[in-house]
This record gives structure tokens, C-alpha cells and sequence, in this order.
């Protein structure tokens, strides 16, 4: 390969059109390097497992600052610790601001489930990197760890019988008995379906939209030799901020979905039935 | 069912779960609580340096208070006691002033009496001086010869006049 083929090659793999038929996002390191080595085995293997590579990445920052600031443990604390203290103590504000003191427990899985969804829709913003997040096998994943966590939390905080009582739509009467298998049909339906698709189908529909929108500009400015410049720019920074949005989000819905699995004190041990859990829930959607 | 299959890769779903997990386990035991302890700690003792700080404000008041209440008793006191002495003065002043009148009235009857003692002794010193003359003219006059009556008188009318010289004598002395 001559240099002048080598640069057209990077330029086409730059705007994404050489991985035209992976996706519709900018050309991260995989796509690049399967450009330039096609045959490598390696290279192959790097591009198929490109999500789980770049959230190894993703996850790597993460852990490497985290336990960094950690073990500083500074009394008067300045640079990353400052930074994750910051984090750590927003997530905590928001989590037991929902759900009250008993939320603090759940403090570690939300706020991982935040600042790693976070880090990956921005991961899309490096160049030669890409957005694990725009993939849905990436957003189901969380997806379904979250939704078996609730679960979790619900059978812990309710008790097995409580919680299979409330599953089944929490019956009184020969009436309720007679609609326990509707109930739990429909209850099932919305914990271990609707719920996990609606929390990656979200993630993965906006961030996913974010790139494509970012790949577009790209190849404009590309075609007009830099003149849409600020478009892109512009893109930029909504991805930025959607980015934030999303992770927040995934997390709101999370705790929302922890809080209708605790048991209210107004109403008895347990006795949180679907109509009124899916008030707030709407609502919660509502704002999305 | 395309679109589900296009889209979600079961392989990558299992190890996203599996990378998430090992994330999540990893952050929790080394970063999340660490820090979670960490700023509980630092809050409490913020809190215990805030109330003590508090507490020490309440004692410094309690002491301001007592100091205060001390100085006005030191000036009550430093009060009473300047009125005290003043009234001390005062009485000392007053028996001074009484003692003098004293010493100097009995001074001036000491003196007084000395004056009498003085007059009555030259009293008798002058009686004594005229008795020496009346003595001293009467030799003489026995001498020359007493026959001639107006002699005698004459005699007599010296001794009378010797005697109210010195009874003028003893008034302008007393």
C-alpha cells in the first residue's frame, strides 16, 4: 500500500464510510485498523468485540481515578479526589434524596451504573473511539443487571412470600384469586420485559442517534472541505450534554424502580400493588 | 425479529454483563465506600469541630459574663471602700481638729495659771521689796531722831503712798 492509498483509506475510515456496513457512526481504532490490515485475525477479533473493548477502556479510566482518589483519602481533598468526592457526593444527594436513608446502600450500584454509562456515551466523542452505548447488546446488558437487582432488592426488602404476593397483583377475594395468573402475566411482562427494554432501547436509540448525527457532520464537513465546521461543533456539544442526560436518566429510572421496591410505611410491609407503583413510574417516563 | 437479531449479539450481552459486574464489585469495595467513609468522617468531624466550636463560643460568653459581673463587683467594692476612707478622713480630720482645740485650750490654762502662779509671786516679792524699804526708812529715820510729830506723820504718809504704788502695781500685772 502506497502513501497516497494509506491516506485515502484513513480519510474513508475517518468519515465511517470503510465501516459503512458495521454501523452509521465515525470510525473508531477497530475500523481503522481493520482498513489497513483486513487479513489480521487479531484485528478481526479487536472490530468483533469493539463494544466490550472500548468499555474495558471506559472502564479502566474509571477504576484506575476511582481507586486513585480513594487511597489518597486526603482530609483537605484536591485534583481527582476532589473530583470523585464531588461525584460520589451528588450521586449520594440524589439517591437518598429518593429514597431516604435506606437508599444509601444503593449508592454504589447507581452511581457505577451512572458515571460508566456517562463515560461511555462520551467515549463516542474521541476520536478513534467509539460509544459502547450504541450498541444494544451494551445498554440490554446494564439493562438486565439492573432489572435482576431490583428484583433483588425487592424479594430482600419484602420477603419472598411478599414479594410473590405483590407479583401476582397483591389479591383480595375470589375476584383477585381468580385474576392471579393475568396479573402475574402482566406483572412479569412489565418487570422482565417492558422495563428492560425500555431502559436500553433508550439509551441505545438516543446515543446511537447522537453518533450518526455526529458521523453526518463529519462527511459534511468532509464534502464542504471544513465549511459546516460549526455544525458540527454545535452537534458536539449536544452530544455532550444528551450524553449526560441519558446516563442521569438510566439512573433515575433505576432508583425510581428501587423506591416501588421498598416497602411504603403509609401503605403496610409490602403492599405496594402495580396501579399505584406505576404512578410515579408514568411519571417518571413522562419527564424522559 | 431482524432488527433483534441484527442488533443484539448474545455473546457481548454475557460479557458486558460479566465486565459490569467485575466494574461494579471492583468500585465498590475500593472506591465507593472508601469514599463514602471518607466523607461520612470528614462530615462528623466537621460537625464535632462546628459544635465544639459552639461550645467554646457558649463558654466564652459564660466567661465574658462572669468577668463582666466580677468588674462591677471590684468597682461596687473599690466604690464603698473610697467612701469608707473619705468617711475615715473625715473623722480623723474631725478629731484632729478637736484634739488641737483641746491641746490649745488647756494650753492656754496652763499658761493662765503660770500667769497667776508669776503675779502672786512678785506679789510677795514686791511686799517683801517694800518691807526692805519700810525697814530701811525707818533706820534712818531712827537715826536722825524721831521727836518732831510732823516727822512721824510725814513717816506715815510715805508708807501709805509706798502701799498704793504697789497695790497699782498689782492691778496693771493682773
Amino acid at each position: 500500500m502506497n502513501a497516497s492509498n494509506a491516506v485515502h483509506t484513513l480519510q474513508q475510515a475517518a468519515t465511517g464510510n470503510a465501516a459503512a456496513e458495521n454501523g452509521h457512526e465515525l470510525a473508531n481504532l477497530t475500523t481503522l485498523l481493520e482498513t489497513l490490515f483486513p487479513d489480521s485475525a487479531w484485528v478481526n477479533f479487536l472490530h468483533h468485540w469493539e463494544n466490550v473493548l472500548f468499555s474495558i477502556l471506559a472502564a479502566a479510566v474509571i477504576v484506575i481515578t476511582a481507586v486513585f482518589a480513594a487511597r489518597k483519602n486526603k482530609a483537605v481533598p484536591q485534583g481527582i479526589q476532589n473530583f470523585w468526592e464531588t461525584i460520589v457526593e451528588t450521586v449520594e444527594v440524589f439517591v437518598t434524596g429518593i429514597l431516604g436513608p435506606r437508599g444509601f446502600k444503593h449508592i454504589p450500584f447507581l452511581g457505577t451504573l451512572f458515571v460508566y454509562i456517562l463515560l461511555e456515551n462520551w467515549s463516542g466523542l474521541i476520536p478513534f473511539m467509539k460509544s459502547p452505548t450504541s450498541a444494544w447488546s451494551t445498554t440490554l446488558a446494564y439493562a438486565l443487571i439492573t432489572v435482576v437487582y431490583i428484583q433483588m432488592v425487592g424479594i430482600q426488602e419484602q420477603g419472598f412470600w411478599h414479594y410473590l404476593k405483590h407479583m401476582a397483583g397483591s389479591p383480595s377475594g375470589v375476584l383477585g384469586l381468580v385474576l392471579v395468573p393475568l396479573m402475574l402475566i402482566i406483572n412479569l411482562t412489565i418487570e422482565f420485559i417492558a422495563v428492560p427494554l425500555s431502559l436500553s432501547l433508550r439509551l441505545f436509540a438516543n446515543v446511537s442517534s447522537e453518533d450518526r448525527l455526529l458521523l453526518k457532520f463529519a462527511e459534511l464537513n468532509v464534502m464542504f472541505h471544513g465549511i459546516p465546521f460549526l455544525f458540527q461543533l454545535f452537534a458536539n456539544i449536544l452530544a455532550i450534554a444528551f450524553s449526560i442526560v441519558q446516563a442521569f436518566v438510566f439512573m433515575l429510572l433505576s432508583t425510581v424502580y428501587i423506591s416501588l421496591m421498598l416497602p411504603h410505611e403509609e401503605s403496610g410491609h409490602g403492599s405496594n400493588s402495580h396501579d399505584v407503583l406505576n404512578q410515579p413510574l408514568n411519571h417518571a417516563h413522562q419527564k424522559v | 425479529m431482524e432488527f433483534f437479531k441484527a442488533n443484539i449479539i448474545p455473546g457481548e450481552v454475557i460479557v458486558q454483563i460479566i465486565a459490569f459486574l467485575i466494574v461494579f464489585w471492583t468500585l465498590k469495595v475500593f472506591a465507593w465506600k472508601p469514599i463514602l467513609k471518607s466523607l461520612a468522617a470528614r462530615q462528623n468531624k466537621i460537625k464535632q469541630e462546628l459544635d465544639q466550636i459552639e461550645a467554646a463560643r457558649h463558654d466564652i460568653e459564660v466567661l465574658k459574663n462572669q468577668y463582666a459581673s466580677h468588674l462591677q463587683k471590684i468597682d461596687d467594692e473599690a466604690r464603698l471602700k473610697i467612701q469608707d476612707a473619705v468617711e475615715e478622713g473625715r473623722k480623723i480630720a474631725h478629731e484632729i481638729q478637736e484634739k488641737a482645740r483641746r491641746d490649745s485650750q488647756s494650753t492656754f490654762e496652763k499658761t493662765k495659771e503660770n500667769l497667776e502662779l508669776e503675779v502672786d509671786k512678785a506679789r510677795i516679792e514686791l511686799r517683801r521689796e517694800i518691807a526692805d524699804l519700810a525697814i530701811m526708812v525707818s533706820e534712818k529715820i531712827v537715826q536722825e531722831k524721831m521727836t518732831d510729830s510732823k516727822q512721824q506723820d510725814k513717816i506715815l504718809d510715805m508708807i501709805k503712798e509706798l502701799e498704793a504704788a504697789s497695790e497699782k502695781k498689782r492691778e496693771g500685772l493682773s
